[in-house]
């Protein structure tokens, strides 16, 4: 411990470069994985938190609900099936609306009250009672979502109240509010008064009791033509851009995972090199192995733990300028990654303890320090 | 004596000794033309068909917020429009977004149907009703030139008459179409989106010196005009994709700037006796400093090679859902990134080789 100390105090240059590096990859690492959760929440948090067991999308939507449209006589058709409780319409649309004074974009979903499809973290307030009455997404309550606000579809649309707020609700990195299906209706006709005519986007399920999702989904598909009805995971999971966006961060974070040990392994077998002789000397005066041994995985230990430290502070400021996704700064995942990273950077120091090991006492009488 | 001739020959009797921190770069040179190819493909993927406009000005209805799919242009206002001052032509722009049945494939590919009057870039004239120019990206799914499209649930037909590169539109393959074929489609597939005779969702403007401001203030605020690069980056996530992967880009040059640093200031204490010899026999701290520097970019060069292809590697393996685009622009950008920080890292031992003292030669070197 004292050999460690000392000399990380003497050779503040070389420990502060590496934990410099080390704090930097694991800030990376940490932000990505906060981008990665936050972005995907941002983009489907609005599926992922509705009743619904089972949604059925046009099958030419390729599981984009923006992109899908089913017609009423299937939304009849998938109320008939074997297992289905209820099947009600479910609307969903991006519209320019004025709210907190400003003009902005949200995606409404309209659903049929009381049925499936209704948002189901709802914190505070309550559901849509009636017509123009809406529950909003949290994350934008200070932009005019709040409770009590009004949010107007543009251009010239009637008032919708926010009587509720629920947590991760937002769809497309936009804010969200939950609408009774004639509401929707009417936003459509104010945003195209050329429609010909509204129709649902997909069909909420509700399966009936000692039915599961996934059996009634594959029953739908089989009997029904033109649709396909996903469970809510695999209508999250599939949605656009969810699964592209997580193979691609899934190569990077293990790109990043894969640098930081080799740094750090790098670094402490250079360092054992340099300090051959040295070494060398110490262990024909009587110093065991395991002292040398302990001395190396102490300033290993305590590069990680300074570079965790940095990597947190990093990590909290930077995001503070992604709070348009919605993410928090948690101490778990800090605490994980920065215990996933020490083990690794560990193993790789073991190249560098198995050089200590290597250390022949009597070299010192030759001049000779650590093998190769 | 050549100032590169020693550190050279070092590099290549003793690659050993530069072996870890040549593979930790490779794989930061990975990281970093995987970072930048996801960007480029992204923005490629989504911006090929509005970069291609040949406008100087896009305009959209004011409460679209500037998205294609929420605007709406009227006949009053385009007439409005072609009024102003400058303007030499005006003509209309409309997207909507559809799976399509390719003829012998399975599955449905991504498209999106585009009715114009104005080619952009590389497009022909409008084609014959029924027919349309497809993006090349829709070869990848099977399609080609003869071939009749079944778009959208109601099986609308459109026959492909030729091929365009890089006119893709929200990582969709878009179909070129005239603007009555884009208003029958539409309207047959999305009745909600339907849209009258008249109606366009923007138009694309030329004529020199218009300005957006001018256009907007013609119509008395219906409109919201932006040139075709604000057009560009006012697409969805466009521009917070590129400042987010921007800034993880920027971050990992610090990383290696960091690493470069690390590595040459250990080397160079391991070589403070030699420097010191070299000192005393007349070598200069800027020969001697050339000499990192020239390794430092031996390394880099070398883990480049090796890290790009370990690119070429990891993009073989991915799943084709996954936007990665390679460009020789991102390939000379990364390495002149990583250069640079190499040479920066590099520096950092400047300070140590100049405090080397030419008398502590006499009986240390060994």
């Amino acid at each position: 411990m004292f050999l460690a100390w000392h000399e990380m105090r003497r050779a503040k240059v070389r420990f502060g470069l590496l934990t410099g590096a080390v704090g930097l990859l694991v800030f990376l690492i940490l932000f990505q994985q906060a981008l990665l959760g936050g972005l995907i929440t941002q983009f489907i948090g609005a599926l992922r938190n509705q009743s619904a067991d089972v949604l059925v999308y046009s099958d030419q939507a390729r599981k984009n609900l923006e992109g899908s449209i089913v017609l009423p006589e299937q939304v009849a058709a998938v109320g008939e099936v074997d297992g289905v409780q209820r099947a009600t319409a479910l609307g969903e649309a991006t519209f320019t609306v004025s709210a907190g004074g400003d003009d902005v974009d949200a995606v409404i979903f309209g659903y049929e009250l009381g049925g499936p499809g209704e948002p189901t973290t709802l914190t505070e307030g309550r559901m849509p009672a009636g017509p123009y009455e809406a529950v909003a997404s949290a994350k934008d309550r200070s932009d005019g979502f709040g409770i009590g606000d009004t949010v107007t579809v543009m251009p010239g649309g009637e008032p919708i109240t926010v009587v509720g707020i629920a947590q991760d609700l937002n769809y497309s990195v936009a804010p969200v509010l939950f609408v009774d299906f004639s509401t929707f209706e009417d936003a459509k006709r104010i945003r195209n008064p050329d429609a010909l005519a509204i129709v649902p986007s997909a069909v909420a399920v509700e399966v009936a009791e000692g039915e599961t999702p996934d059996v009634v989904a594959a029953r739908i598909n089989a009997v029904l033509d033109g649709v396909e009805a996903l469970t809510r995971q695999q209508a999250v999971d599939g949605s656009p851009g969810v699964s592209s966006v997580r193979s691609s961060f899934v190569v990077i974070l293990g790109l990043f995972y894969l640098v930081v040990p080799l740094v750090t392994g790098l670094f402490f077998l250079i360092v054992t090199f340099q300090k051959a002789s040295a070494l060398t000397l110490l262990r024909a005066i009587g110093a065991p192995a395991r002292v040398l041994v302990v001395s190396l995985l102490v300033q290993v230990v305590a590069v990680m733990a300074l570079g965790s430290v940095l990597a947190a502070v990093l990590y909290a400021g930077a995001l503070q300028g992604v709070q348009n996704l919605g993410v928090r700064v948690e101490a778990m995942p800090v605490v994980v990654t920065s215990l996933v990273v020490l083990a690794l950077a560990l193993l790789t120091s073991l190249v560098a303890v198995r050089r200590v090991l290597r250390i022949d006492p009597l070299s010192a009488t030759t001049g000779a320090g650590v093998q190769a | 004596m050549s100032a590169f001739r020693l550190p050279l020959r070092e590099l290549r009797r003793r690659p050993s000794r530069f072996a870890v921190a040549t593979i930790v770069l490779s794989f930061l040179t990975t990281l970093l033309l995987f970072l930048g190819g996801l960007l480029d493909g992204l923005f490629l993927g989504s911006t090929g068909a509005i970069r291609a406009q040949q406008a100087d000005a896009i305009v959209f209805s004011s409460t679209a917020r500037d998205s294609f799919l929420r605007s709406r242009i009227e006949a009053d206002v385009r007439s409005q429009v072609e009024g102003v001052d400058g303007v030499e032509a005006a003509g209309g722009l409309g997207f909507v977004l559809l799976g399509a049945v390719v003829p012998g494939s399975d599955g449905l590919a991504d498209v999106a149907v585009a009715g114009y009057e104005l080619p952009p870039a590389g497009v022909p004239a409008p084609p014959a009703v029924g027919s349309g120019i497809a993006d090349s990206r829709l070869r990848d799914a099977g399609a080609d030139v003869g071939d009749t499209l079944l778009v959208g649930p109601a099986q609308s037909p459109i026959e492909i008459t030729g091929f365009v590169d890089d006119t893709a539109y929200l990582l969709q393959s878009t179909i070129w179409v005239s603007l009555e074929t884009w208003r029958a489609v539409q309207n047959a597939n999305r009745p909600d989106a339907a849209v009258g005779v008249d109606v366009v969702q923007a138009l694309v403007v030329q004529g020199d010196g218009v300005s957006p401001d001018a256009i907007d203030a013609a119509t008395g605020g219906a409109t919201s005009s932006l040139s075709v690069d604000d057009a560009v980056y006012a697409l969805p996530g466009v521009r917070q994709q590129e400042s987010t992967f921007n800034q993880i880009i920027y971050s990992t040059l610090v990383v290696v700037l960091s690493v470069v640093g690390l590595f040459f200031s250990l080397l160079t204490i391991e070589r403070l006796a030699l420097y010191g010899v070299l000192k005393a026999i007349g070598a200069s701290d800027r020969r001697l400093f050339a000499g990192i520097v020239v390794q430092a970019t031996a390394v880099t060069v070398i883990a480049y090679v090796i890290g790009a292809a370990l690119a070429f590697g990891a993009i073989a393996g991915l799943p084709p859902d996954v936007p990665l685009q390679l460009t020789s622009g991102r390939f000379a950008s990364t390495f002149i990134g990583l250069l640079v920080a190499s040479v920066l890292g590099s520096a950092i031992s400047l300070r140590r080789v100049t405090r080397v003292d030419p008398a502590s030669a006499i009986g240390t070197a060994s």
